[in-house]
């Protein structure tokens, strides 16, 4: 008794402090206007009717990123009357583990890695997607199958199912430079690996510092390296042995991937190719690093990164003015097309619900994704979306180095078992910038998932 | 004139050693003190003074190299195309110290001369900030040139983070939040871990040696590992994911603690004084109420400090222990969730936050330390 009245007291607490969602979403954008696909989200709106039901969602997007998705869910709330509550969580792959195992998961929950869903997958902690959506999903996303290849996973019972669909991508083979330093210094943008080291040279030559790299990452340190060996993969093997790699099929400490992390050192273990010498590296924090492109003078000329990293530059700065990128390019000499890497979000069901398969439902329309376009900092696979609802030149343009690629493979750590790529690989490579030789640091990964199996 | 030199020599080494003691306090003051005032110093910086200076450096004005794009229209002169303004736009002020024309030698140039660019251009940059750009090519240059100068920046201070984190949305409830959690989460377990002590300190029944050590066994054991289960148990008896889960889960991870030190602290009262309310008549419960329970204040104080202490700044637990919607974050998920930024860039947050969040628990222990400090002496001293 006592305790069914707390309970309503702290509900009417709960009630009193606040609505859920920020009733700004209509702020944004006015229904029926802009390069958005209304006429999808009214026919949804007509067929989904959730009022009464509850939505949750988790996810790794927290701040900017969780005002920006809070608005798509405001909409979507209005389309089917449910109410849906999304909280992103800073520390989201070890609470949505936490909170499956114990049985308080929520409805939905959008992973940062496949990896850590294939994890969860396998112990019947997700539930499969519902039935058409690998069809839809195959031909709807451009290169659609490998979507769906990267979101199959192997379930507690041992069948396979799809379980993720995804989001939100990131392209990680991006350079990040100061159009106005190589401007007056009259350095041309790189077209082939060749020509980059060429200009890397030619930077020290001039007296200036090529490279900021920088590794830091609290917990996760390493991690900025493992996207450039795996760029390097891409760059000198064509993309079976990538996938091989992946899978250990072809072992950590082959000489081809050994190759590839010495393809790493050749720029971050050179004194001066990098901002600070090859001892900062591992100490410089990734989110401090690209500040090194607008120092004046500057203390470096070209940043390796994905294309999230505009939100550390600083206040102010103007993407394609400011600053701008140009594709990482692959060897002219080994002739293996214009690779591209990313990565990728994925909305998986933690705990199944009609709610939850509607939102799938909703996250199949272009405006699901053309919301968060034209809102900035989000690229998508999605075919059938409206590329004029991008906020910004650069996101088109980064949509075309998408397009342009020849293969696409996603960032082999996050595909890797959780305890090599997201640890016994950052930590290598944090051992291999201070010190360590390739062929000792790939052994020794190589051991860690020996003794995984 | 032995023993007399024999008395200097003491207290000599007497004053040398309390000299010795005092700058020894005084540098391990310093130097606990040292990351204290560098977040204070930092929490009253923005995120790109933070990035580009460390906070020792603040209250000094820096020498900065500033790029300015230069605006205004080319005028065509007999010189070439000529642009004309002043680098601290309308209406601002400054000195340059140095100027030029790349990048990578902005400092290239003293303030009143003439420097020579490529493609025979010239600039002129005078210490007040006026500038005269000389272009002699043909046909009108496409952009603006950018202009490099250094000039000294006065330290800038700002209450910017500290606004931030107060004005923003939800703070108010984050922070009744917290309250909501700390306070019966403190009181609870020192409600039960009376009882116990009481009973384990001075009432005799079978195994009671054997229960104490559980209790001190159970010390050691890491809150962590209790995480899954213990939910899966809320969610099995219907509490869930709540304010009644999380006050368990503190009350369950203080109670080792808090018996074990009420224990310790009420075996060392006077057995005299028990003993004697006994042959008065007393029962367990009188004893306990009227007796020990007022001795033991001290200790019941410097426990509540600890534990008060301990859930204000909890985030683990409350994560674990709450649903997740933003309407239940305490202040500790809701500065590491919303407030840090989407990948935690911001330190100057950080440190404004920490700063905040600290002022409760400082009024607490301001309160309360004298009895922290005399519950733990009575504890360990007869």
């Amino acid at each position: 008794m006592i305790l069914n009245r707390l309970a309503a007291g702290t509900a009417m607490t709960l009630l009193l402090a606040g609505p859920a969602l920020a009733d700004g979403h209509t702020a944004v954008f006015t229904p029926g206007e802009g390069p958005l696909d209304w006429a999808g989200y009214d026919a949804f709106a007509e067929a989904n009717d959730l009022s009464g039901q509850s939505v949750t969602v988790t996810g790794p997007w927290t701040g900017d990123e969780k005002a920006k998705f809070d608005v798509i869910m405001a909409f979507f709330a209005d389309a089917t009357g449910a109410d849906v509550n999304y909280s992103g969580s800073d520390s989201f792959e070890q609470d949505i583990v936490i909170s499956a195992r114990a049985g308080s998961a929520p409805n939905l929950a959008v992973f940062p890695q496949p990896g850590l869903a294939a994890d969860m997958a396998s112990q019947g902690l997700l539930t499969p997607l519902p039935d058409g959506t690998a069809e839809w999903v195959s031909e709807n996303f451009s290169a659609g199958q490998s979507w769906v290849d990267l979101a199959t996973f192997e379930g507690q019972d041992g069948e396979e199912d799809l379980y993720g669909m995804f989001y939100r991508v990131d392209l990680k083979s991006l350079v990040w430079y100061n159009p106005a330093s190589f401007d007056e210094n009259g350095y041309d943008i790189p077209e082939t690996m060749e020509e980059l080291k060429e200009l890397t040279d030619q930077i020290v030559a001039d007296g200036g510092t090529p490279w900021c790299i920088g590794l830091g990452s609290g917990a996760a340190t390493g991690w900025p390296a493992t996207d450039w060996v795996e760029d390097m993969m891409l760059r000198t093997q064509p993309p079976e042995v990538y996938d091989a790699w992946v899978s250990n099929e072809m072992s950590f400490d082959a000489s081809e991937v050994v190759a590839a992390i010495e393809e790493f050192g050749y720029f971050a273990k050179n004194e001066d190719y990098v901002s600070g010498g090859s001892q900062a590296v591992a100490s410089t924090d990734f989110r401090d690093s690209p500040a090194g492109l607008f120092a004046i003078p500057p203390d470096c000329y070209m940043h390796r990164q994905a294309s999230f990293i505009p939100a550390f530059f600083p206040e102010g700065t103007v993407v394609g003015e400011d600053v701008d990128f140009f594709y990482f390019p692959a060897y002219e000499a080994n002739d293996l097309g214009s690779p591209v890497l990313g990565a990728g979000t994925l909305f998986a069901i933690t705990d199944p619900s009609e709610g939850a398969n509607a939102l799938i439902e909703f996250m199949k329309l272009p405006i699901a994704h053309e919301m968060w376009m034209a809102q900035g900092g989000f690229l998508t696979a999605h075919g059938g979306v409206n590329l004029d609802a991008y906020q910004e030149d650069s996101q088109r343009a980064q949509g075309q180095i998408l397009q342009d690629a020849t293969t696409f493979r996603f960032d082999a750590s996050d595909l890797m078992p959780g305890e090599i790529g997201a640890g016994a690989f950052w930590t290598g490579m944090v051992d291999y910038v201070t010190g360590a030789s390739a062929e000792d640091v790939a052994a020794g990964i190589q051991d860690r998932w020996d003794a995984l199996n | 004139m032995a023993a007399a030199s024999d008395d200097d020599g003491i207290a000599g080494g007497r004053s040398g050693l309390s000299i010795v003691t005092n700058l020894s306090v005084v540098f391990l003051v310093v130097l606990w003190l040292v990351p204290t005032i560098g977040l204070l110093v930092s929490s009253f910086r923005d995120r790109d003074a933070i990035t580009a200076s460390g906070w020792w450096n603040a209250p000094f004005p820096v020498e900065q190299n500033f790029a300015v794009g230069a605006d205004g229209e080319f005028e065509q002169t007999p010189e070439g195309w000529v642009i004309e303004g002043n680098l601290f736009g309308e209406g601002g002020s400054g000195e340059v110290t140095a100027f030029g024309g790349r990048r990578a030698e902005p400092n290239a140039f003293e303030p009143g001369t003439t420097g020579e660019l490529v493609r025979g251009r010239t600039l002129t940059v005078e210490t007040n900030g006026d500038f005269r750009y000389v272009d002699p090519a043909e046909e009108e240059p496409r952009r603006a040139p950018t202009i490099y100068f250094g000039s000294e920046v006065p330290p800038n201070f700002t209450t910017t983070n500290y606004e931030t984190i107060l004005t923003s949305a939800g703070m108010d409830v984050a922070f009744i939040n917290t309250l909501t959690v700390t306070i019966p989460a403190t009181i609870i377990p020192i409600l039960i871990a009376a009882f116990a002590a009481y009973a384990l300190a001075w009432m005799d029944f079978p195994f009671r040696g054997a229960l104490i050590a559980i209790v001190v066994g159970l010390l050691v054991v890491p809150l962590q590992l209790a995480l899954v289960p213990m939910l899966q148990f809320h969610n099995e008896i219907g509490i869930g994911q709540s304010f009644y889960g999380i006050w368990f889960a503190h009350t369950g991870f203080g109670l080792p603690l808090a018996i074990y030190l009420l224990r310790n602290y009420m075996v060392g009262l006077p057995r005299d004084i028990i003993e004697s309310a006994k042959v008065d008549g007393a029962t367990d419960f009188q004893v306990f109420t009227k007796i020990v329970l007022p001795l033991s204040f001290p200790a019941l104080a410097s426990f509540a400090i600890f534990q008060f202490l301990w859930t204000w700044n909890d985030l683990l637990v409350a994560k674990v222990f709450l649903p997740s919607n933003s309407e239940s974050w305490v202040m500790t998920v809701k500065i590491a969730d919303d407030l840090l930024g989407s990948r935690g860039g911001d330190w100057g947050i950080l440190a404004a936050a920490a700063f905040v969040s600290i002022a409760v628990p400082l009024v607490v222990f301001f309160t309360m330390q004298r009895y922290l400090v005399r519950g733990l002496l009575a504890g360990s001293v007869k």
